[in-house]
Order: C-alpha cells, then sequence, then structure tokens
C-alpha cells in the first residue's frame, strides 16, 4: 500500500475509498457465508450421517469412521475450488469444517439440550478441524487439486478417528449394566431414552472387518480414506459446475433491432450474411 | 393512499402476529397436558389394536422427586392377527414412552431377561416387563411402557401422569466403570475433555482463517488473479507456504501424540455392544374360551362397538366375561365382580370407559357350554381415542382381548378378532339391551 488517495493492492492500483468498502463487502460476505455454510453443510450432513454424528452410541469402530469423511468432504472440496481459484485462498475445508461444527453445538446444546433434555454427553459432534487443515494445507503446498485429491483428502479421512478418540475414549470405557458388559456411550444412550430411536435401529459394527488385527477402525479408516479422494474430486468439479455463471443468449433483441455492444462487427456481419431473423430482413431490403 | 394502505395492512399483520404468538404461548404455559402427551392417539387404529396388548400395567407412585424412582410392571401379548403390513417383530425393543429424557432409565427386563439390547418376541405369547425408571426433569409427564417393533415402530402401551419435584440440578446418574473409574454423573461425564479438544482445535483453526482473513480478501484478489498487473505472488507467498507447512507437521504431532496420550490414559476400553438378547416368552396357557366372531358393527352416531360371539368354554370351571381390552382401553363389565375387583383404584380413569362393557347375557359359561351373546362397548371414548378411524384403514379389522373369571377369580384370556362393518345410521334403534332393535 501507498499514501495518497489510492493504495496498491495485490500489484494494483485502487482508490482509498474503493479499497475501504471492498474491506467491508469482505466483512459482509464473510459473515453470510458463514451462516450460509453452517445451514447447508449441518443439514447436508445431518441428512448423510446424522445419527452417527449425533449419538454418542453410533460412534462405532465402522459406520461411523467410514461414514463420517466421506460425507464430511463434500463441501469442503467444492467451496476449495472457489475459494482457490477465484481468489486463492486455500481456507475453505477449514472454514467449512468449522461452520458445521458452529451449527452442530448449536443444534445440540439449543435443540436436543435446553429444548429436548438430552445431556450433552449424549449429543457431541464428531472433530473434523484437524482434517481439514491439512486439505487445505495440501492444497496451498501442492497448488493442484488432483495432488490435494491424493494427499489431502486421504489424511481428511486417517485423521478422522484419532484426532475424535481424544474425547471419545472416555465413553468407551467397560461397566457392568445389570449383568451386562456395556460401554459408558451405551449406557448413556439406554438411560436418557431415545422414544423413537430404540437400539436396534443402531448400525454399528457389522461384518468382519474386524478380523484385520481386531480393530475395524484402522481398515475402516483407509477405505474411506480411498472412497474420500473420489469424493473430493467429484465435488471439486460440482464446485467447479456450480461457480459458473450461466447466461442464456437473448434471441429476442434480435427481433428488436438491437445488437450486442461489445460485437458490433460480428452482428453486421450476420445481417449481412442473413444468418439471423434480422440480418434476413436486412437482406430484404 | 398507496403507501398508507401498506402501512395499515402491516400493522395489522403486526397485531395479528402478535396475537398468535401470545395465544401460541398460553396454550403452551396453561394447557400442559394437551403439550406434554405424545401423540399416541395419532397411532392408526389397527396399530393399537392388533400388535402389543399391554394388561396388568402398574405404576409405583404418581410423584417422585429428581433421583427418585419409580417402577413400572406389566405384561404384553403380541396380538396373532398380527397387520400383514407390519414385519413380525424379529427385533424388538422395551423403551418408555416419556417426553424425551425426563427420566433416566436405570434397569429394564423382558420375562427376567436384561433388555439393555433388542431381543427378538412371538406372537400369541405373553411377556412380563419391568422397567425401573429415575426422576430427571421435574415437571407433570405422561409414562407409558412402550415396545419398539423394527419396521412397526413403537408400539405404546397405557399411559399414567407422573409428577416429578425438585430441581433438575440436583440430578446424578453415577456408575462406577470395570476399569476402576468412579462416575459422579453420567450427563456431565467426560465433558471436559471434550469441551478441551473442541476448544483447541478450534482455536487453531481460527488462527489458520485470521492469518489469512487479515488481508484484503475478495475482490482485490479476485482483481489480481483476472487482471493484468495483478501480483499474483502477494496472494500465496513464501511466508503463508511456511506458515501452512508449519501448521501441517504441528497438527500431525498433535494427533499422534494426543492419541497416544488419550491411549495411556485410557488402556480399557470396549467397543459399542450390539448384541442381541435371548428371551423366552411366558409358559403358554391354553385358551379356556374359544371366542369366534359372527358379526362386529361399529356404530357411527352411537359411538358404539358391537359384537355377535359365539363363546365356548372348553375348561373345566365355568368363564364369565369379564372384560374387553383394545388399544389400551379396558371397557369392564359391571356385572362381573372379579372384574370389577381387577381394577386398581389407581387406574387411569381416562382408559377406564364409564360405560364398560354390555353383555346380552352374563352369566358364567358352564365348562363344555357354547353360547351366542352380543357384547357392546359404547363409549365417546372410540372418538376421543380416534379409534373410529378404524372405518378408514385398509386392513378394517378389529382386534382385542376378552378376559373371562371363573367363581374363584381365576382369570384366562382369549383373542378377539374380526372384520368391523361401520354403522353410519341406525334406523333399528339396536342397544345391548334391546338386540333385535325396535321401540324397546
Amino acid at each position: 500500500m501507498q499514501g495518497g488517495t489510492s493504495v496498491r493492492l495485490y500489484g494494483l492500483e485502487w482508490p482509498k475509498e474503493s479499497a475501504r468498502i471492498s474491506r467491508v463487502l469482505d466483512l459482509l460476505v464473510a459473515a453470510i457465508l458463514f451462516l450460509a455454510v453452517s445451514g447447508a453443510f449441518h443439514l447436508h450432513y445431518m441428512l448423510t450421517a446424522g445419527d452417527w454424528d449425533m449419538w454418542i452410541d453410533w460412534k462405532d469402530r465402522q459406520w461411523w469412521v467410514t461414514l463420517s469423511p466421506i460425507m464430511a468432504i463434500t463441501f469442503p472440496a467444492a467451496l476449495q475450488y472457489v475459494f482457490w481459484t477465484k481468489f486463492r485462498l486455500p481456507i475453505a475445508a477449514t472454514f467449512a469444517v468449522v461452520c458445521l461444527l458452529f451449527g452442530q453445538w448449536i443444534n445440540r446444546y439449543f435443540g436436543f439440550h435446553l429444548w429436548s433434555y438430552f445431556p450433552m454427553s449424549e449429543v457431541i459432534p464428531a472433530l473434523l478441524i484437524p482434517g481439514a487443515l491439512v486439505l487445505d494445507v495440501a492444497l496451498l503446498l501442492t497448488g493442484n487439486f488432483l495432488f490435494t485429491a491424493m494427499s489431502g483428502a486421504f489424511a481428511f479421512a486417517l485423521l478422522f478417528y484419532p484426532t475424535n478418540w481424544f474425547w471419545l475414549a472416555p465413553y468407551r470405557l467397560p461397566v457392568e449394566v445389570m449383568g451386562q458388559l456395556v460401554s459408558v456411550g451405551d449406557y448413556i444412550s439406554y438411560a436418557f431414552t431415545r422414544t423413537a430411536l430404540p437400539e436396534y435401529i443402531r448400525l454399528i459394527e457389522r461384518g468382519t472387518l474386524r478380523t484385520f488385527g481386531g480393530h475395524s477402525a484402522i481398515i475402516a479408516s483407509f477405505f474411506s480414506a480411498f472412497v474420500s479422494i473420489l469424493m473430493y474430486l467429484a465435488w471439486w468439479h460440482i464446485g467447479m459446475l456450480l461457480a459458473r455463471v450461466v447466461t442464456t443468449p437473448n434471441t429476442l433483441k434480435n427481433f428488436m433491432g438491437l445488437t450486442d455492444k461489445d460485437e458490433p462487427a460480428e452482428a453486421a456481419q450476420k445481417a449481412i450474411d442473413g444468418t439471423s431473423l434480422q440480418g434476413r430482413f436486412v437482406a430484404a431490403e | 393512499m398507496r403507501t398508507f394502505c401498506f402501512r395499515k395492512s402491516s400493522r395489522l399483520l403486526v397485531i395479528l402476529s402478535a396475537a398468535a404468538a401470545i395465544m401460541q404461548i398460553g396454550i403452551l404455559t396453561f394447557v400442559p397436558d394437551a403439550a406434554l402427551a405424545h401423540g399416541e392417539r395419532n397411532q392408526e387404529p389397527f396399530l393399537r389394536m392388533r400388535t402389543a396388548h399391554f394388561y396388568d400395567v402398574n405404576w409405583s407412585t404418581n410423584e417422585i422427586p429428581v433421583n427418585g424412582e419409580i417402577v413400572v410392571t406389566g405384561k404384553f401379548r403380541l396380538f396373532p392377527i398380527w397387520p400383514v403390513n407390519l414385519p413380525l417383530p424379529e427385533a424388538a425393543f422395551l423403551g418408555n414412552g416419556t417426553p424425551g429424557p425426563v427420566l433416566a432409565r436405570t434397569e429394564s427386563y423382558i420375562n427376567g431377561v436384561p433388555a439393555i439390547q433388542s431381543t427378538k418376541l412371538e406372537l400369541n405369547r405373553d411377556y412380563e416387563f419391568k422397567t425401573v425408571l429415575k426422576g430427571r426433569v421435574p415437571g407433570h409427564h405422561h409414562v407409558h411402557p412402550m415396545i419398539n417393533v423394527m419396521g412397526a415402530g413403537p408400539l405404546l402401551g397405557p399411559g399414567n401422569w407422573l409428577t416429578v419435584t425438585g430441581n433438575e440440578s440436583d440430578f446424578k446418574l453415577p456408575i462406577k466403570t470395570l476399569s476402576g473409574e468412579t462416575i459422579d454423573n453420567l450427563e456431565t461425564w467426560g465433558l471436559g475433555r471434550v469441551f478441551f479438544w473442541h476448544g483447541l482445535w478450534v482455536a487453531i483453526a481460527i488462527v489458520w482463517l485470521v492469518w489469512w482473513l487479515r488481508r484484503p480478501l475478495l475482490l482485490p484478489r479476485f482483481r489480481a488473479l483476472t487482471e493484468k498487473g495483478g501480483d499474483r505472488s502477494q496472494l500465496v507467498t513464501s511466508t503463508d507456504r511456511l506458515f501452512g507447512a508449519g501448521l501441517l507437521v504441528a497438527t500431525i504431532l498433535i494427533v499422534f501424540f494426543g492419541f497416544q496420550a488419550t491411549d495411556i490414559a485410557y488402556p480399557r476400553t470396549v467397543p459399542l455392544q450390539g448384541s442381541r438378547a435371548t428371551v423366552e416368552p411366558l409358559p403358554e396357557v391354553p385358551e379356556q374360551v374359544k371366542v369366534v366372531v359372527n358379526k362386529s358393527n361399529y356404530d357411527v352416531p352411537g359411538r358404539s362397538l358391537r359384537m355377535n360371539v359365539t363363546l365356548t368354554n372348553n375348561g373345566s370351571t365355568s368363564a364369565q366375561l369379564g372384560e374387553f381390552l383394545t388399544s389400551n382401553q379396558r371397557f369392564i363389565n359391571h356385572e362381573v365382580s372379579q372384574a370389577m375387583a381387577a381394577v386398581d383404584p389407581n387406574y387411569p380413569k381416562e382408559l377406564l370407559p364409564p360405560n364398560g362393557l354390555k353383555v346380552s347375557d352374563s352369566r358364567p359359561l358352564k365348562p363344555g357350554e357354547t353360547k351366542t351373546v352380543d357384547i357392546e362397548a359404547a363409549d365417546a371414548a372410540w372418538e376421543t381415542e380416534r379409534l373410529s378411524s378404524l372405518i378408514n384403514d385398509p386392513d378394517n379389522t378389529l382386534g382385542g382381548l376378552l378376559f373371562f373369571y371363573d367363581e374363584h377369580g381365576k382369570r384366562t384370556i382369549s383373542n378377539v378378532s374380526g372384520p368391523m362393518v361401520p354403522v353410519f345410521t341406525d334406523p333399528d334403534n339396536r342397544t345391548a339391551e334391546n338386540p333385535k332393535g325396535g321401540p324397546g
């Protein structure tokens, strides 16, 4: 930047007033985007991986670990396309998961805890921030969406389980209830009942994944990491499609004798060639 | 003029909105019963008539303090004429129908087997249940026993009102883990760790976001990327890359060492438990009285269910029809003293239709005797409980249990089921006392 009536931003001259308005716009857009992404991403995540993320007795070593990163990498990937290609900002993934976490905590605290009486220990959302940070830094350092998919998206899923184990472990301590072995998480959800969500609804640890070293979370994480790469690529392109400004050529204006100001020569040529209706009138004259 | 109209209508809209809001608050405040019951009447009649029939249900108390206990016991029979559009109870769970977790469930059993897991149940068999609940949220709550059946949803038993007094903040649900930790209260267990880790990562994320947000953001960056003269090297500098790389290393190190530290802090953990319990039904008791429904009508204007049934006593003692139970409504035959005596004086009155059950011939059915009688269960409950909407169901078959008593008061239970034909007008003026109709 420099003194006087203008400032230099990223190599370009800006009037001071314009730069100031632009900064106000930054803050306004950031606030609006924060709320919009919070709502949209939260809705998407609840519809696709909601119960696993919601309840302490759904956070298993197989489905939760597999599905959560696959469903959570969607918005970060799409936003990364827009943020990076249009603004060179490597913060989209972190921004998206912070928005998601904000929406989740608001929903869990006001909706589930205060309104519906569930204890907070039953409805803790998963942490996705470390994976998102790695995804953003991967894009920053490689500058390439393919390498970001292979390294960042892979790490996004691999980091999911260890990241969440920090806070989840106390809920996996063993307790004896009515002569049965259950985890603390199982007992919390048994005690604080979900009237319409009984035990059998849970989709937890099925199949024989646990034969791989006795711990299904590892193989589930690697499988999730592989699918997350594909999801990242797909959603990067969805971001690309959604960021496109689509216009429809206005053919009616030809009837009015109007032409595009930017392309007078081309329009005139078309008129002469008779390639448009207006042109044919012109040609007839 | 136009502006004036707009302002006037806007003001009217504001006043109407405010009135609606005040009315809503008033309804929620002054009509708590309506707000706190939880839609049991909205279940279709075929669900309530032909799935789980709860009987002998008892609530140990009507009022408990926070941390006080209520024990709900009883039995249920899974009706043999199970609706064809519902899956069989291959997986079922003993729940409790309450407005959310206002009570904490500490124990539950089906036939003495712990019901913390789901189980398979059999049709036309009886089960005994027991649920121990602990007061948590003060208020006036409707408490039902409930069976959740996979694919069929929650099947509610009868509900009774319970008052929980005291302070919610006094609630505690302690437990000791098998690895030695003492948990003072499951409600708050582990939250310190949750808040710490969530807070730490949010703080790191904010640092990363602010690192970029502190510089001119949208239009300047967009112009620099798209216009000639824009300096792209200033958009992402080597300092940015260095900071990013440092953050990457820090993130991986925190995750790695955090995971190790957690494993050391909690060396003995178990995965979520998702097995199925095995529950044997109560010993089968042969049906003493065989019931055949010859005809059944629901009289819409008279709010009355009438059945013409043939009863055959296959037992060695007499049997007297004392009660018709359907959809948690108990129609008691007032002429049978044993049936009247079997009603707990504390049983919810709204589940005991005052008109009871009218039987054309209430005399005991002798062993080996066959008799055809008319039964009438007439009460406004058919409307208030929304059972009359059975006439709108695609599976228009009624179901319930008939309770018979011998001279010693011993009870036997028979299933009763048959197609139901609605009567929209009743020109014959038929009643239980005058089943043939006419002036009477």
